[in-house]
Order: structure tokens, then C-alpha cells, then sequence
């Protein structure tokens, strides 16, 4: 336990009297009931002049012993306690009018401390547990804010993300490539830029929706390659091999595309003499999987990893969980294999 | 008057081709002797042909122009080509270095070329040795060089060999002359000596706190110490906890 007292503050102040006079109605209440006191009236006025003069002190050990030691807290409240019950017996036998003297001769001052300590201790145990519940309270919104902050992180690293694809490098090449074919090939020229469009076209628009389709994402993927085709010429060829039975499944955007654009940016243009890239799908009852694979100069264990695949991977924790995964793995008999699992649910695909 | 030479290197065949059919329209004396794909072919022809001009592309497989440029020294002129290197641009204006931007627009490209013709007809001036400059320039760049420290660890799992970033690494225990590496996922078995391992670990992310253990720092939720003077870590989403020998205790007091 925190031997420090919580901050006290007005509303806590307000709440503690007003829990502090509900309980003594009952305590009121409780006695006439035994018959305890010279009926209800008198002993409610007693018992909260008793009950407001116990919760006062203690309420001023709070204030004044903030930051005393546990035991020093506890024994200031212990005085508190008969402080306030001697106080309240006093103002209570004034204020109800049947005087002093002649109260203590029905009642010895020993029997109202020992009251006074029994409620005291109640009200006491009260307001320190107002405080661990408000205090708790305080934690879940620190939780929530916490989680709050890191989905806003998600959200950005998002957003960082998705900017990044149109690579103004990418842009350039590819428009200088256009504008040769212009001069030589019109025909090659026209259909490199149609590829481009589409996508230009399907990387926008995808930043604007949540999810889009495995056909889809493919369709784009293989504009994205027959735009490296004319660019690298013989030194790259490609192949995709997904079944039409996952082309309609919904899919996180931009997920499969920075892969494929890693395997050619990371793995086949440093490499002179080129290669292969494969990107295949398959599915079985609980997973659906997605490989990209590349002949190219690979992974060394000091590469850079990027922010590229920790993207990848913050993206699909915090889509699927635990459940989606990023794998990579080296590529026989070169090159890097990178490899994205989802959780799969086989009979989706089958109602279109 | 002497004819003047150039080479073109570019691992984009359209790209070379377009640069020369450009080349020809604003300086059609000019005599294309080679074609480079890469850096490698570059450097062999600058040496086979002794051109008197160089346009090199940025981005090339094996030897990057810039590489390229450190290495020929002063032999012959030298213009970068490049599609889009920001910092790069900067540097090259920076040091008043000559390069030129695709898609070529023949505006620039006259420039370029009218500079060039006045350096190599009317004066004797040699050929700038860019080597100084270009290394001045490599250094300023972001650091695109690769990091000084493990970021991959090739883990066996069945039959295939898996990447596996460090940071996703819980810990690495010695067994024998191997390592077994413990993340999330699993164990799995490398073929590297803790020993050697530890020397190749970021000392700031890896923790040595046993002969036989290294952890991954930010996966450690909790260090107590036992009556005898040695730690147990508790580590983050893992039921295992880890000794700390006490020749290894003192990382922790710093905290």
C-alpha cells in the first residue's frame, strides 16, 4: 500500500461530509432502534455533531500529514478519531440541548470514544477507499489514453506509409522511360503509360480505403511490374501465381506492394545480372498466404531493416493480431523470400 | 581538331538511348564510344577508350556513379545523371558539380554540353578530380551506409532458413558451441558462438548478464535480487526468468 495520502481536494472534502451525514442518519437510526439515547431527534443530533467533528479531523490529518511516514498517518488519525468524538460529544449535548453534565451522567466519555473510534474508523476506511476507487479510475484513463496514443501512432506510421509508395525516384525513371518510347516505340510508350495511371490510379485511391481485394492488389502489382519489365529489360522477369478462388478476398492495401517493391529495389536492381521475381498465393482452412520471392542479392544479417518491414509488421498486429505474420526467409538458391500469413476463414470465398 | 569522346553509362537501355539521340541533336560532333550498364562496365571502358567526357548515372548495379567518379579520378569530365536524389542535387550544386536531370530536357542538356565544349576546345584547364569531392559529398549523405551491428538472425526452422530481426530476439543462451535464440515464436539453434555473438550485438539494446546469456533490454519488465547476490530477470509476455550473475549485476545499478 502507498503510504502516502492521495490529494485532497474540494470535491473530496464535499463527498466525505456528505457520506459522513448519510452515515449518521443510520447510525441515528441503528441506536433508536436499540433504544440507545433519548429518542430519534436527540440521538441524530449527537451523532452528527459526533460524525461531523470525526470526519473534519480526519479530513485535516489528511491535509496536514500529506506526506508523513504510514505510521505517523495512522496514529494522527487514531487521535483524529477521540479528538473528534470528544469534540462532537460536547457540541452534540450543547446543541441538542440536554447540556453537558447532564449527559455524562447517563454516559461516560470512555463509552462515546469507544464509539467514536468504532464509526470513526468506518468514515476513515471510507474516504481512503474513495480514494483507491478514484484513484484506479485514474489508471484505466491512463490506460485509455495510453492505447489512444499508440493507435494515433498507428494511424500516422499509417499514413507515413502509404505517402511513401509514390517514390518521386520510381516517378521519374518511369516518365523518362515514357518519354524515350515516344521517339522509338509509340506503341510500347503508350502502353508503359497506361500502366502508370493504373498504378498511380489503384496506389491513391487505396490510401483512402480501408481494405481492398487480393485481384485487385495483384492487378496492381502487375502494372507495377510491367513497368520494371520495360525498365530493366531482360534483366527481370516475374511471374504471379494466384488462384482465381482468392482473388475476392478482402485484403489489407498496400501490404504485398512494398514487398514486391523491396524484392526488385533491394533485391534485383543491385544485382547486375538481375533475376526472378515469384508472387504466389495460396490458401488453406485457417490461412491465407502470400509469397514474394526474389533471386536477388538477399538479406545480410547487418542490411538495414528498414522501416518498410516493421511497417509491414506493426500494420498487420494491428489488423490480426498475433495471428498475421511476416516472415522472411532466405530464397533458394539465392535471394529473399518474404512471406505474409493472415488468418483465413476458407468458406468466406466461396459465396460471392 | 581533335574528335571528343563520351561514354554513357545507365542500367536502363531506353534511358541510354534517349541520352544519346539527345546528345546528338545538341552536340552532334560528339562521339558515343561506349555504353555502360553498370558501374564495372564503366570503369573498363573509361579505361579501354580514354573518353574526354563521362555521364554517369547515380544508381547503378554493382558500382554507383558516384563510386564510379571516386575511382577515375581526373581522367575525363565527369555528369551525373539522376532521376531523383534530393540530397545528392544538393550537394552537386553545392560543389558546383556538373549533373543532369531525367527525363533530359535539351535546354539543360546545352548548358551542360556548351559548358563542357568551352572547357575541352578554348582552354587547357584538366579535368576536375572529383575524387576529394565525391567523397566529401558520399559523406554527407544520409547515411545510407550499412549499420555496425547485427540486425538479422538466421534462424533454422525445419527446412527453411528464416530472417529473424533482432529486436523481436527475447534472449540468446549459450548451448555448447551454439546459441539458441528465444523469441515469441519459439526457439531455434545458430551456429555462432555467444562469444562471438556478443561482439556483433548493439551493447545498448543487448545485455550480457550471464556467461551464457545475452537479453534484449526492452524486453525486461522486472530485476530482483535473490539473498545471494545474483538477479532474476522477469522478462515481457514470457513465463522464464533469467539469472544474473553477479559479475554482471553492476548494468543494472546504473539505472
Amino acid at each position: 500500500m502507498d503510504p502516502k495520502f492521495a490529494e485532497i481536494n474540494r470535491r473530496h472534502v464535499l463527498k466525505a461530509f456528505s457520506y459522513t451525514a448519510l452515515f449518521n442518519i443510520a447510525i441515528a437510526i441503528f441506536l433508536t432502534f436499540l433504544e440507545f439515547g433519548g429518542g430519534f431527534m436527540e440521538t441524530f443530533i449527537i451523532t452528527q455533531c459526533i460524525g461531523m467533528s470525526i470526519c473534519a479531523c480526519i479530513l485535516l490529518v489528511h491535509f496536514l500529514f500529506k506526506s508523513a511516514k504510514f505510521f505517523i498517518q495512522m496514529a494522527a488519525i487514531f487521535i483524529a478519531m477521540i479528538i473528534g468524538s470528544v469534540l462532537g460529544t460536547l457540541l452534540g449535548t450543547i446543541a441538542s440541548g440536554i447540556g453537558t453534565s447532564i449527559f455524562f451522567q447517563k454516559y461516560s466519555l470512555l463509552q462515546m470514544i469507544i464509539l467514536g473510534i468504532v464509526f470513526g474508523s468506518i468514515i476513515s476506511y471510507f474516504i481512503v477507499s474513495r480514494e483507491t476507487i478514484s484513484a484506479t479510475k485514474t489508471l484505466i484513463q491512463e490506460e485509455r489514453i495510453k492505447r489512444l496514443i499508440s493507435e494515433k501512432k498507428a494511424v500516422e506510421s499509417n499514413l507515413r506509409f502509404l505517402q511513401a509508395q509514390i517514390e518521386p525516384h520510381f516517378l521519374f525513371n518511369t516518365l523518362s522511360n515514357i518519354v524515350s518510347l515516344l521517339e522509338t516505340d509509340l506503341e510500347k510508350g503508350k502502353y508503359m503509360l497506361e500502366d502508370l495511371i493504373h498504378y498511380l490510379r489503384t496506389s491513391l485511391s487505396k490510401t483512402r480505403s480501408d481494405t481492398t481485394t487480393i485481384g485487385q492488389e495483384m492487378e496492381m502489382i502487375r502494372s507495377y511490374m510491367n513497368i520494371f519489365k520495360v525498365r530493366m529489360g531482360n534483366r527481370l522477369q516475374y511471374q504471379v501465381d494466384v488462384p482465381d478462388t482468392i482473388e475476392n478476398i478482402p485484403f489489407p492495401p498496400m501490404l504485398i506492394q512494398p514487398l514486391v517493391e523491396n524484392a526488385i529495389k533491394h533485391g534485383l536492381e543491385p544485382k547486375i545480372e538481375g533475376g526472378k521475381v515469384f508472387i504466389s498465393g495460396k490458401e488453406n482452412e485457417e490461412i491465407l498466404r502470400l509469397e514474394i520471392a526474389d533471386t536477388g542479392v538477399g538479406l545480410y544479417e547487418e542490411s538495414d531493416p528498414g522501416t518498410g518491414l516493421s511497417n509491414i509488421r506493426e500494420r498487420l498486429q494491428s489488423i490480426y493480431g498475433d495471428k498475421g505474420r511476416l516472415i522472411l526467409e532466405d530464397n533458394r538458391p539465392c535471394g529473399l523470400k518474404a512471406i505474409i500469413e493472415v488468418p483465413h476463414a476458407r468458406d468466406k470465398s466461396d459465396h460471392r | 581538331m581533335q574528335e571528343i569522346k563520351a561514354i554513357i553509362a545507365d542500367d536502363e537501355d531506353q534511358l541510354r538511348s534517349y541520352l544519346k539521340s539527345r546528345l546528338s541533336d545538341v552536340w552532334s560532333d560528339l562521339v558515343i564510344c561506349g555504353e555502360a550498364r553498370n558501374g564495372q562496365e564503366a570503369l573498363e571502358l573509361i579505361d579501354e577508350y580514354r573518353p574526354h567526357i563521362a555521364f554517369l548515372d547515380i544508381r547503378m548495379p554493382g558500382l554507383s556513379g558516384m563510386e564510379v567518379a571516386k575511382r577515375i579520378a581526373d581522367s575525363c569530365w565527369v555528369v551525373f545523371i539522376t532521376a531523383y536524389d534530393q540530397y545528392a542535387v544538393e550537394a552537386f550544386e553545392n560543389e558546383a558539380v556538373d549533373y543532369i536531370l531525367k527525363p533530359v530536357s535539351r535546354e539543360r542538356l546545352k548548358k551542360t554540353t556548351d559548358r563542357l565544349k568551352k572547357q575541352l576546345t578554348t582552354s587547357s584547364e584538366p579535368p576536375a578530380d572529383l575524387s576529394k569531392v565525391v567523397e566529401r559529398i558520399l559523406a554527407s549523405l544520409p547515411n545510407r551506409e550499412t549499420p555496425d551491428y547485427l540486425q538479422w538472425i538466421r534462424a533454422q526452422q525445419g527446412e527453411e532458413i528464416r530472417l529473424v530481426p533482432v529486436e523481436e530476439v527475447l534472449y540468446f543462451k549459450a548451448s555448447d558451441k551454439y546459441t539458441m535464440v528465444i523469441t515469441k515464436d519459439g526457439e531455434s539453434l545458430i551456429r555462432k558462438p555467444i562469444k562471438e555473438l556478443a561482439n556483433e550485438l548493439d551493447p545498448n539494446k543487448f545485455w550480457r548478464i550471464h556467461r551464457g546469456t545475452i537479453v534484449n533490454a526492452v524486453c525486461i519488465t522486472k530485476m530482483s535480487r535473490s539473498i545471494t547476490g545474483r538477479g532474476v530477470v522477469r522478462l515481457k509476455d514470457h513465463p522464464e526468468t533469467l539469472t544474473v550473475s553477479r559479475s554482471y549485476i553492476h548494468i543494472f545499478r546504473q539505472m
